[in-house]
């Protein structure tokens, strides 16, 4: 794509030793980080799981057997589709849009307290409170969730304490546990998006349309929230492919019975040693996640360029 | 007046509700490091107990998960911050067609889930080796196949997103003709980069650098593919999360939360020292209070939570060298046992008055010519107990074996194992 006037051209901006240092590590992390792993796993995904002697032999030929088990399963099997993991496919993506709305509506009106209340010292004590569990481990994280929601653990104790249930609820088989751990892992990168654009909302326009008679909620629909979008877009975003991707959170605050979607990618990996099924499975996973995030930024109208601010 | 203090009352009652779901848990995870319980709870409370620290630190896994941890840490660091500094250079000259794709591209790993970046980057690099047919056990198949390298690879594959991000904001204010004013005066470009760029992205560079090592530390879902024979921090609390729960991992977050409040309060004490000394410049600032505390604490709340809790912590590794929760435990116990003994002894009396109520329905019930009912009955529950028509001296009997030995094995191995 690169045509060789503008590499020229970069050349006499950096001179001959940085820009080709410039070009060599920019290159390195597009082709051999992010391009060329992608295609490989692509192609892995296309092949059968074949022992390392038949590799490159007659046997290894394109296929697209590790896409039909998803969606009809093992030959073996009696049923029509491949239910067991068809169901957790779409749980996981439900589960993790939902956990994005909850996110949402849990984070907004926070954001928008700190974001114009400024400078006070009560707001700079409640940012750095916000900061102290963003760098606590995902897996801690999931830890602490778990001592809380575990059958002897501080809710149930409390609840019986209340006499609210008489009997320990499991949460953790009722996906409560999941769910909560979900939403609390990634709730800060919601939050501080949001943050960032609402801070730089002129005070302004809120006083003035409170002045010419706007209501609280109409101030919201038609100023802030209007104006916070690209930030709401990319804290959304962001839980989203997070959550759809978690594995820390469903492996130790999961039911026993119910699986999260990349814990099937994990087990082709590690239990099955089908590498080939395993890749497969990520990109349906990769794949069907992109979409989903640029259909809602094409309905939102938001940019690429907003993620990440 | 009156809505604007239910609006008050309700922000207040939002705020509490958030920050105990964020910070609850950690609070309660951090209490339960101190139980001496075998299993991580708050209630029931047994005793105050430093012991699990010291189970923490025995932990020859938790210790080697640490040193490869910062190992590949290091190893992130460096060359995401130089990739990504290199991608926000290149950001701001790129031909502005190509500059949106170029975005995208760069931006992209974020978006991946970690999970896809790890299996790509394991899938990749074992057919990078069986491309230029390495064989088993030369370097470059040890390379490959090495869980260092390939995590280091997989994680600045996405870390490297971040510091770019932090770059791209710190570049936007850097006037460029800086460097042209250096070029113009001689300097090559590898010259006014180093002492006209550089030394504008140090602050950059440095929370860069943070930012990487703390992402490395604790990113698990790509690492957990990528790290092979390895094991990280994360990989092995994972594992041990896994397997069971127990109050050591609950230590290790302790540890991690009070050097996390420390760091924070310490960056938060530095800049309000340095906006004080700035206020102080302008001339706006306050005249300078004699006091017995030290010039940077006046004013400054942050640095003074931060000399308290230093205080605390020392105080609790003095006490941690001297107190024995041994008396404490041993009282536990004691009571624990009663408690089991209660139990059993109110099951035996309910079981008792079920089997008196059955045996006074069976004559009225069943037929009267089966008098083994009775005794098949009395054969499950408590043999014996039918024989003798005399209750209260059940209660006085010693234990019968039999009975705490079924009900001591619901009770007891779980409860018991902790001593």
């Amino acid at each position: 794509m690169k045509k060789p006037m503008i590499f020229s051209q970069f050349f006499k901006n950096n001179g001959a030793v940085m820009g080709s240092a410039l070009i060599g590590l920019v290159a390195f992390w597009l082709i051999f980080l992010i391009i060329l792993p992608q295609l490989s796993m692509l192609d892995y995904s296309f092949r059968y799981n074949l022992p390392p002697a038949e590799v490159g032999g007659p046997k290894d030929v394109y296929t697209l057997s590790n896409y039909e088990h998803l969606i009809y399963g093992s030959d073996s099997s009696h049923q029509t589709y491949n239910t067991v993991d068809l169901k957790v496919f779409m749980r996981t993506i439900l589960a993790a849009m939902l956990v994005t709305i909850f996110n949402i509506f849990l984070c907004y009106p926070l954001a928008y307290f700190l974001g114009q209340s400024k400078g006070s010292g009560f707001v700079r004590l409640l940012v750095v409170l916000l900061i102290i569990p963003y760098w606590i481990n995902e897996i801690l994280r999931a830890f602490a969730l778990r001592i809380i929601f575990g059958d002897s653990g501080l809710l149930n104790e409390a609840l019986m304490f209340l006499h609210l249930t008489s009997a320990p609820i499991d949460f953790i088989r009722q996906d409560i546990a999941l769910y909560a751990g979900l939403g609390y892992a990634y709730i800060l990168l919601m939050l501080f998006p949001m943050y960032n654009v609402i801070e730089s909302l002129d005070r302004n326009q809120i006083e003035a349309a409170r002045d010419m008679g706007a209501s609280w909620l109409h101030i919201h629909r038609r100023i802030v929230i209007p104006y916070a979008k690209p930030g709401i877009v990319s804290g959304a975003t962001m839980v989203f492919m997070l959550s759809a991707g978690a594995l820390a959170a469903p492996q130790i605050l999961g039911g026993p019975s119910s699986l999260w979607f990349t814990q099937l990618v994990y087990q082709w990996f590690n239990d099955s040693l089908n590498w080939q099924q395993g890749a497969a499975y990520a990109i349906v996973l990769l794949v069907s996640t992109i979409v989903i995030v640029l259909t809602v930024m094409r309905v939102f109208k938001v940019n690429m360029g907003d993620i990440g601010k | 007046m009156s809505s604007a203090n239910l609006i008050r009352v309700a922000l207040g009652a939002y705020l509490l509700i958030f920050f105990s779901y964020l910070l609850g848990p950690l609070v309660v995870m951090s209490l339960t490091a101190f139980n001496s319980a075998s299993f991580p709870a708050v209630s029931p409370w047994a005793c105050f107990s430093y012991e699990w620290f010291e189970v923490l630190f025995n932990d020859k896994h938790i210790r080697d998960g640490i040193y490869y941890s910062v190992v590949i840490g290091i190893g992130t660091v460096i060359l995401s911050v130089s990739m990504g500094l290199a991608a926000s250079i290149v950001l701001t000259q790129v031909w502005p067609k190509l500059r949106s794709t170029y975005y995208t591209m760069i931006i992209a790993p974020i978006l991946i889930p970690g999970v896809v970046l790890g299996i790509s980057t394991l899938v990749f690099w074992d057919r990078v080796g069986a491309f230029l047919g390495v064989s088993d056990g030369s370097l470059l198949h040890g390379l490959f196949h090495n869980g260092i390298f390939l995590t280091i690879l997989g994680q600045s594959t996405f870390i490297a997103s971040y510091t770019m991000l932090v770059f791209v904001a710190r570049l936007q204010r850097f006037d460029t003709d800086l460097t042209e004013a250096a070029l113009d005066l001689g300097a090559t470009h590898t010259q006014a980069f180093r002492k006209v760029l550089l030394p504008f992205m140090r602050p950059a560079i440095a929370s860069a650098s943070v930012l990487a090592f703390l992402a490395s530390f604790e990113n698990y879902n790509t690492t957990t593919f990528t790290i092979l024979e390895y094991k990280t921090l994360t990989t092995v609390l994972a594992q041990k999360v896994r397997l069971g729960i127990n109050p050591s991992i609950s230590s290790l977050a302790f540890i991690i939360i009070v050097l996390t409040i420390f760091a924070a309060l310490a960056f938060e004490a530095a800049n309000r020292n340095k906006d004080r000394k700035l206020a102080a410049a302008q001339g706006r600032g306050v005249t300078q209070k004699s006091g017995i505390l030290p010039s940077f604490l006046t004013g400054n709340p942050a640095a003074v939570v931060l000399v308290l809790l230093a205080f605390m912590v020392i105080v609790m590794v003095g006490t941690a060298q001297r107190y024995s929760p041994e008396a404490c435990k041993i009282a536990v116990r004691e009571a624990k046992q009663i408690e089991i003994q209660k139990r059993i002894d109110a099951l035996k009396e309910t079981r008792r008055q079920k089997e008196d109520a059955k045996a006074a329905q069976q004559p009225s019930n069943a037929a009267p010519a089966t008098p083994n009912n009775s005794s098949a009955f009395g054969n499950v529950f408590a043999p014996g107990n039918l024989s003798g028509d005399a209750p209260e001296q059940k209660v006085d009997e010693p234990e019968p074996q039999s009975g705490t030995g079924a009900f001591g094995n619901v009770f007891a191995p779980d409860n018991l194992s902790s001593d």
